[in-house]
């Protein structure tokens, strides 16, 4: 896409295998109609896992460790299903980067994450737009109705 | 005979940790992203996650040094370990992590400071005791690192912690 993007490839996890490790195979669902994700996360360990997880259910993931780096991505062009934001990240926070991506036209799906809970990030993420704001863990338990929805 | 020894040893302790709260279901959910296109999934990311919580272990004590404290900067890296130690099931870590912050926000108030003592010395005591546990996890390393040995335990589709994840799920 010719944009200089901090792209961040779990470790394990080789591009060529995004298609890969799908679990979806006897689950009700699938994702055939192909959704995509991008993690945004500047922590190694979360986006390994997120980006796993997401993947063993068919979505095509990506992801990056600054909010500038997901506005570049999705201003040069990538469009994605869902966006994962966590709060707390360099240079620009969480609903900063969210209410950027909105700016710029993005109508996925944005959920904020966070490791601490509190009410006034709540707030500010969906004042940016986000459409809902968890604490971590990204579990199954969320992950599987948002891929429904998504499908829908 | 030894494969089978080894690998009985390593579910024994794998359960233990369970058992003992160190570890959720959340790293249950990591064990069921291991498998043939990712074969090395769990001992990659717990081992990223080892690197990482050394380093912000190492952070945080630092910052417990200065004078006064910089809450904002502790918070930060609270909120960093609190995220990857949920995410990957290490409950009791993930526990320590909330007190600590409870511990943060009374001593943001004045004459609180000494709260932050006994994590301190949680803190004193892991970064010591990983000099100390040193031996016995390389005992333990050798046994499940050494590729040829880890082999025999991923068709067991359990992803056996690594010693070094011994040490660390028990701080």
């Amino acid at each position: 896409m010719g944009a200089a993007v901090d792209h961040v490839i779990p470790i394990g996890m080789s591009r060529g295998s995004v298609e890969g490790n799908d679990k979806s195979q006897g689950q009700r669902f699938s994702s055939k109609s192909k959704l995509t994700a991008l993690v945004v996360d500047n922590g190694g360990v979360c986006c390994a896992i997120q980006t796993a997880l997401l993947r063993s259910y068919g979505v095509g993931t990506e992801a990056v460790e600054t909010g500038g780096a997901a506005v570049e991505l999705i201003s040069s062009g990538a469009t994605f299903s869902l966006i994962i934001i966590e709060m707390l990240l360099p240079f620009m926070n969480g609903p900063e980067t969210a209410k950027q991506i909105r700016a710029i036209g993005a109508q996925s799906k944005v959920l904020g994450i966070t490791a601490f809970f509190d009410e006034r990030d709540q707030q500010e993420f969906l004042a940016a737009r986000a459409d809902d704001f968890i604490e971590k863990p990204l579990s199954l338990e969320i992950v599987i109705p948002i891929i429904r929805e998504l499908n829908n | 005979m030894e494969r089978i020894q080894m690998r009985r040893q390593l579910a024994l302790m794998r359960q233990s940790f369970f058992d003992q709260g160190f570890l959720d279901e959340q790293f249950i959910q990591l064990e069921e992203l291991q498998d043939d296109a990712n074969p090395n999934f769990v001992e990659e990311v717990v081992t990223l996650y080892y690197r990482d919580s050394s380093r912000l272990i190492l952070n945080i004590d630092q910052a417990l040094e200065r004078n006064p404290l910089d809450f904002n900067k502790l918070d930060n890296y609270m909120h960093q370990f609190k995220g990857s130690s949920t995410s990957i099931g290490a409950k009791k870590v993930k526990a320590e992590c909330t007190q600590f912050r409870e511990y943060c926000k009374a001593g943001n108030s004045e004459g609180k400071k000494d709260k932050l003592g006994p994590w301190r010395q949680h803190v004193a005591q892991g970064i010591d005791g990983r000099g100390q546990k040193k031996k016995q996890d390389l005992t333990w390393q050798n046994i499940v690192i050494d590729k040829s040995k880890i082999h025999t335990f991923n068709h067991q589709k359990n992803g056996c912690p690594s010693g070094i994840t011994m040490f660390w799920f028990s701080m």
